[in-house]
């Protein structure tokens, strides 16, 4: 199965992967050798993980030929590349974890709260949810932060094996019960958390009394190399569905500072985007999401989204190019007189009945 | 005499009187088992504990032996048609039973038996007969299709091999259902001899298949058919029988084909015979929904690529649903292309038509719909293109719900543009609509659809097709067009066909529209154009967050007030308000009986419901006001309808919660998802519902694949299976494989790590090279797959030819297989704990590479490696717990990895010419080579068996230590053993030399001794005589002295007795008289 075009190398990488499959790929990047380094690294943690794969690219960097083995999985341990968040390879893992021979342990270096891509501790608070929904629960997170751009920090995820995995019915919400969150700040005054904590609640207790933001400052070998500060912010509803928006202080060195109650603020604010937009899965999540869907039991499973990021559009492709899978998409308008925020999308699909090949049998 | 008659005598039931309307009124009754409780309830008290314990254990675990993992029941509303595999060894009757099968149910003869005959057996079941002949390819194919097989027995002859051969492949590859099937029973004149052997047959296919098993009697032939009543009740119990589903059917699409037709170009065949075909095959789809563009197995020729999947009308369609019991003759159909029967075959861009000389007129009623294309086609010799363009247009205008007349069609060939007219329903006005021909071409279907839709959403019409200019796209309705996007509902219906465009691709929204929407529908359609889009996206940054909607302004109260209802505290629905659940409570808890004070409580529901009107209760019927508006009554009918499906709900919890295991839980959730999967795409057409499922069971359908060699048509033979098996996602990998291996033990060689062996494994049958321990090279296939080994496939053997049988365990890539190596070393210097150790290694750097390594006497002294020595090569200098000695020997203990043979041969029997087809060979095992090449074996030396020379074993004497000598207790000392030392010098003695005169003096000394010594002698013999006579003596004495006592001792015991005696007597008798 030849694939060139280019692109989200990762994602696509990751389906391959995933279905371990086939044979190769082409993936052509569009002319800019120069941003390959983190590209380079999460390859080399996918060869880490698996078991007669082989990656072949060409001199110039623009033609990548990989051939996934099986997913191996034990205890890994990997420095990942500052220029992307650990949440950036972190991501993979967790697509990836469940369908591994042996249970995964890895230790992955570098930073883990940065602007572009979702931090760890959202990850933790969000996207292990959405797992344990599809029936793959047990996985742990071991956080010493380390801020952009210098890094440090360190994440242990651990993840159990799973031969099969439950087709879900995600189709209501539920109401938002509470929101807890976490202010984090390393290197730089204590005062910061509490300064995020005060203008983050400003806003959001318009909505909700049942409010709780944990401070959380670390100090000594805990802190990271770099100074920072950040807000992680997850709603929970009844029906223990997770959103959840974060925002993180720039860099140091890199753009203007902004403030602590600015940060809180606008990390409050992107909250109430998060729950306008609603569904059962947060945005960053659903991919993860739709793919645990796509690899389900040969059932029929539903989930009710926010509107689909650019992301999720881009994965929804690379899943039918993979795995001949369509989801059935329809538009849920909120009536006239209902205050639930914008459209949600009710995604539908019959799943390809994969089952872990890898696993051994006693 | 009465009584006895009567005995013997039958019992006689009463029918009348006291004693029968007792046992009447008792079985009426029903409950006995409670009376006889209370009746006697001793018999019913514990009487152990522990038995009781026992008992019940025994009984639950009888119960839960019994339980199955519950599976969700994936089976289509219209399921294939059943594969019923008729097996047994020749001239057993298999062709004759098939056609009488046919006979029965669709009153057709059938001469040949070629290939797969489909019928229709009732209203609900269809039944596919495929004959297996004798070879074992086809066999080991068969066995995994197979739903149900027929096994034919000679009984005049007994079993065969071949049918434990077919019961093991079937063990292997999951049990169908076996039916055995006992013919030749008229060959037996006598009846007893008839009957046992029916008896032994039925017991012994038993034990293969399970006790019970149905077998079934074919008494005789009439006139070369079977009797009609007996192959009548045969049919009968195929037309009802269940089936299992099993694991690797139900995780597999695959399809038995019933037809083939080679499409190769014929001017391609003519100039190379021998290219590559492209080949159609056609069949049911079974098993599970088949994925366009998936890899497939074809089991003797190998694996392929399907580049395209359609689905067919069914040829062998089940009768309409009416309300009869039996089949009329038209609807009982017989579809058997191979047979050459089946009349007019449909294809995706031919019909073929077969003209019986009965039947004709039936089938051509059928078809009449379509009749007329096809003439038309047959007239007017089109190609291939023009076939496809024309059926394209048809399509388009049979669209339905489109007014033909309302839509006309022009080929605009200059630009590759087309033109059309719509009739706008909303807008009242005709409209014309680009499209692009030749971008129509690709992706002929989608487009096609895409276009049916858009002229039934009833708004902006501009469709542009990717590299369609949009200044083309200045028409006079777009003025309209503007002002109607801003009622925002027209986009309801429009939205989600769109947003399934946009992810997938194939309609791209006009440019201008774009930026109304998005800022209508919060970011929804945020990537409108995938062609360009996505190159901008190729040098994005690939980041999963979502980048908020600028255009929200979350200080505003609006704004806020939009995700209200989003929270707890924000409003509710009402039915699920907490006011509407508490009076929910109270309608069903509310109302009481206070049993101490005879009070009744009743729920305030009455006048609550007074109070609120809209949301009156149908409960009571005293309420006054009733001038509800109509539509108010729908309403409430409505939320009367909700109320009580809730109550029933909670009642049918609240009810069954008592006793709902985990296993009803589990079945329950199963049963529901079974429930979603049927409801969810039922009201969908084919068309769209094969795009998100997938090709389901029980469609027809038609494969296409590309590149299958040449002899796979060249040598087709219609008596062969062809079965066309899907692979799972990965399944075409190959890996290394690690299974549980165990050799039949009715197979009679051994088998050897490395000689070639044939397995079954999934669809596939192939040749491979094993190693045993354990490791194996082959195609990836899911654990806990069963498999089955052959040496060779070819010939008929008289022995069993199943090797061995086994079970994956599990798949890797990269597979290391160690073997254990044992270096050994001999001390040849020993200092305290430090020796030097040679004959292990032969260099220095060997040495270095093993520096640090643990290393052992036989005798268990542990040691290192320390360093290598100058000289001799290969010696080094090692440490170990204790003192060795020059006899030790030292090993070290290593592991060699082996490289593993790497063989994939897959089996292509079905690429041999006819009647060869069974004598498939792959690579030869070393035995048979040398067999073939008169290669014989030169033994090695060492193998060789020489007489046995045993050289004299010498021990060493034992040495035991002074000290502990000193410490042992006297009789342990070795006395004995102590060789005799030097004396010292002081307690030797000197020899004396006597002077003459002393020498006389001794001899006389000595002559005196003598005789004294002699004397002695004689005196004490003598003496001893003597005292022997006094001791016989004095024991005669003794025993006469006894003698004389013990007749005293009498004589007084006698006198003492009487007196006694005679004391009893006057006791007896009263006062002493005078004594």
């Amino acid at each position: 199965m030849l694939r060139s075009a280019c692109t989200k190398r990762r994602k696509r990488r990751r389906m391959r992967r995933r279905k371990m499959t086939r044979t190769t790929i082409s993936g052509l990047r569009a002319s800019q050798p120069e941003r390959g380094d983190f590209e380079a690294n999460f390859i080399r943690l996918l060869d880490k993980l698996t078991n007669g794969s082989t990656i072949e690219i060409n001199q110039t960097g623009t033609v990548l030929v990989f051939q996934p083995g099986l997913l191996y999985g034990g205890t890994v341990e990997h420095d990942c590349n500052p220029q992307r968040s650990i949440g950036y390879y972190l991501e993979a893992l967790l697509m990836l974890g469940p369908f591994m021979k042996s249970p995964l342990k890895a230790t992955l270096r570098g930073v883990t709260n940065d602007l572009t891509d979702p931090t760890v501790d959202l990850l933790k608070s969000t996207a292990l949810p959405v797992m344990k929904k599809f029936g793959i629960d047990g996985e742990g997170f071991d956080i010493k932060r380390g801020m952009a751009p210098g890094g440090g920090g360190e994440v242990v995820f651990t993840c159990p094996v799973r031969k099969t995995v439950r087709p879900v019915q995600l189709t209501d919400p539920g109401k938002i019960k509470r929101i807890r969150g976490v202010a984090y700040s390393v290197r730089v005054s204590p005062q910061m958390g509490n300064r995020i904590v005060e203008s983050a609640r400003g806003i959001l207790n318009q909505f909700l009394p049942d409010i709780y933001i944990y401070t959380d400052h670390m100090k000594g070998a805990n802190s990271g190399k770099s100074p920072g500060f950040g807000l992680t912010l997850v709603a929970e509803t009844l029906n223990g569905c997770f959103l959840s928006a974060e925002m993180s202080s720039t860099p140091q060195g890199q753009g203007d500072p902004i403030l602590p109650e600015d940060l809180g603020r606008n990390c409050a604010k992107l909250l109430l985007e998060e729950i306008y937009r609603g569904g059962c899965v947060d945005s960053s999540n659903q991919s993860l999401a739709l793919l645990l869907m796509t690899l389900g039991q040969q059932d029929v499973s539903k989930v009710l989204l926010g509107p689909l990021s650019p992301y999720t559009i881009e994965f929804l492709r690379h899943i039918r190019d993979f795995f001949q899978i369509m989801f059935k998409i329809e538009v849920q308008k909120p009536l006239e007189d209902e205050r639930k925020g914008g459209d949600k999308v009710l995604m539908t699909c019959v799943g390809v009945g994969y089952s872990n090949i890898s696993k051994t049998l006693k | 005499m009465d009584g006895k008659v009567k005995k013997q005598k039958q019992h006689q039931q009463k029918h009348s009187g006291p004693k029968a309307e007792k046992k009447k009124l008792k079985k009426q009754n029903g409950s006995t088992e409670e009376d006889e409780r209370k009746r006697n309830p001793k018999a019913f008290a514990v009487q152990s504990a522990v038995r009781m314990a026992k008992t019940f254990h025994r009984a639950q675990d009888i119960k839960t032996k019994k339980h199955h993992v519950p599976v969700v029941d994936r089976t289509p509303l219209e399921p294939p048609p059943i594969v019923i595999v008729v097996v047994g060894p020749p001239k057993v009757g298999k062709s004759t039973l098939i056609r009488c099968l046919i006979k029965n149910f669709t009153r057709q003869k059938l001469t040949d038996i070629c290939g797969p005959v489909t019928i229709v057996s009732g209203k609900k079941r269809r039944l596919t007969f495929m004959e297996c002949n004798n070879d074992i390819n086809s066999m080991i194919d068969l066995a995994k299709v197979a739903d149900l097989v027929l096994m034919l027995i000679d009984a005049s002859f007994g079993f065969e091999m071949e049918t434990f051969e077919f019961l093991n492949i079937c063990q292997v590859h999951g049990f169908p259902r076996i039916m055995g099937v006992l013919t030749h029973l008229d060959a037996f004149k006598n009846n007893k001899t008839l009957r046992k052997t029916k008896k032994n047959l039925k017991h012994r296919f038993w034990t293969e298949v399970y006790q019970g098993a149905k077998l079934f009697y074919l008494s005789g032939m009439v006139y070369g058919e079977y009797q009609n009543q007996e192959v009548k009740n045969l049919g009968r119990f195929i037309s009802v029988m269940k089936f299992r589903p099993l694991v690797w059917q139900t995780s597999h699409p695959y399809i038995l084909a019933d037809r083939i037709e080679d499409l190769t170009d014929p001017e391609r065949l003519r100039t190379d015979p021998k290219c590559d075909r492209t080949v159609s095959l056609y069949g049911y789809l079974r098993g599970t929904h088949l994925k366009n563009k998936g890899q497939v197995h074809i089991p003797g020729v190998g694996d392929f690529q399907m580049s395209e999947v359609n689905f067919l009308p069914d040829p062998c369609p089940l009768p309409d649903t009416q309300k009869k019991r039996a089949l009329n003759e038209k609807e009982r159909l017989l579809y058997a292309p191979m047979a050459g029967v089946g009349g007019v075959v449909y294809d995706k861009d031919a019909v073929y038509i077969d003209l019986p000389a009965n039947h004709v007129k039936q089938l051509q009623e059928e078809v009449r719909p379509t009749t007329e294309l096809v003439q038309s086609l047959i007239e007017t010799h089109v190609t291939l293109d023009a076939k496809m363009a024309a059926s394209k247009v048809s399509l388009f205008s049979g669209s339905a719900g489109l007014d033909p007349t309302d839509v006309s069609e022009q080929s605009g060939v200059q630009d590759g543009l087309r033109e059309m007219h719509v009739w706008d329903p909303h807008t009242q006005t005709r409209r014309r609509k680009v499209v692009f021909t030749g971008f129509e071409e690709e992706e002929d279907d989608d487009t096609t659809l895409d276009l049916v839709y858009l002229q039934f959403s009833a708004k902006k019409q501009s469709v542009f097709l990717p590299g369609c200019d949009p200044s083309v796209g200045a028409f006079k309705w777009k003025d309209g067009l503007q002002q109607k996007a801003s009622a925002a509902f027209l986009r309801h219906q429009e939205a989600a066909p769109n947003l399934r465009k946009l992810v997938y691709g194939s309609v791209v929204e006009a440019e201008d529209s774009e930026e109304e929407e998005e800022a209508e529908l919060g970011g929804l359609f945020r990537v409108n154009r995938p062609q360009k889009s996505k190159k901008v996206q190729a040098n994005a940054l690939d980041c999963s967050h979502f980048n908020p909607d600028i255009s929200h302004n979350w200080e505003l109260e609006e704004m806020l007030n939009s995700i209200r209802d989003c929270f707890v505290t924000g409003q509710w629905e009402e039915g699920q308000d907490a006011a509407t659940l508490l009076k929910e409570d109270e309608e069903l808890y509310g109302d009481f009986e206070d049993l101490e004070t005879g009070k009744v409580h009743k729920g305030t529901t009455g006048e609550q419901d007074q109070a609120e009107k809209s949301e009156s209760d149908e409960d009571e019927t005293d309420d006054e006001d009733q001038q509800v508006k109509m539509d108010d009554d729908e309403v409430m009918k409505n939320k009367r309808l909700e109320k009580k499906r809730r109550l029933k709900e909670r009642f049918n919890t609240e009810y069954d919660d008592g006793d709902a295991t985990y296993f009803d839980d589990l079945k329950e959730e199963m049963q529901k998802q079974a429930e979603l999967n049927r409801a969810e795409f039922e009201d969908m057409d084919d068309e769209s519902r094969v795009q998100y499922e997938g090709f389901r069971p029980g469609m027809y359908v038609r494969l296409e694949i590309s590149s299958l060699p040449c002899e796979f048509v060249t040598n087709f033979d219609p008596h062969y299976p062809v079965i066309i098996g899907g692979l799972g996602t990965s399944e075409g990998n190959v890996g290394y494989l690690q299974m549980r291996l165990k050799k039949h033990r009715w197979y009679e060689r051994i088998l050897k790590t490395r000689d070639p062996l044939i397995l079954s494994l999934g669809w596939r049958r192939f040749q491979t090279i094993p190693l045993y321990h354990i490791e194996d090279h082959s195609p990836i296939t899911p654990q806990g797959t069963g498999f089955l080994a052959v040496q060779s496939v070819s010939g008929v053997k008289a022995n069993f030819r199943i090797a061995a049988t086994g079970v994956v365990l599990d798949l890797d890539k990269s597979v290391t297989i160690v073997k254990k190596l044992k270096l050994i070393g001999y001390p040849y210097k020993i200092f305290q704990n430090t020796c030097f150790i040679k004959g292990m290694f032969n260099t220095v750097l060997e040495v270095a590479k093993f520096e640090g390594a643990s290393i052992r006497t036989v005798s268990g002294v542990r040691g290192q490696i320390k360093k290598a020595l100058s000289t001799p090569a290969g010696a080094f200098r090692a440490t170990f717990e204790d003192r060795l000695l020059m006899s030790d020997i030292v090993f070290l203990r290593s592991w060699y990895p082996l490289s593993i043979p790497q063989l994939y041969n897959p089996v292509t029997s079905l690429l041999l010419p006819v009647g060869q087809k069974d004598s498939w060979s792959g690579m030869r095992t070393v035995g048979q080579l040398k067999h073939d090449l008169g290669v014989r074996n030169k033994p090695s030396i060492d193998s060789l068996y020489k007489p046995i020379t045993r050289a004299p074993r010498h021990f060493n004497p034992l040495h035991i230590p002074r000290e502990l000598q000193k410490a042992l207790p006297f009789k342990s000392k070795p006395k004995l053993l102590q060789p005799k030392g030097k004396v010292p010098r002081d307690l030797k003695r000197a020899s004396v030399i006597r002077e003459p005169h002393e020498r006389k003096v001794a001899e006389l000394l000595r002559a005196l001794s003598t005789v004294h010594h002699y004397k002695k002698k004689e005196a004490q013999r003598a003496h001893h005589a003597k005292h022997k006579e006094f001791l016989q003596q004095k024991e005669k004495d003794e025993e006469a002295k006894m003698k004389r006592m013990k007749d005293a001792r009498k004589k007084l015991y006698r006198v003492m007795g009487q007196k006694d005696q005679k004391k009893q007597r006057s006791s007896l008798k009263g006062t002493p008289q005078d004594d």
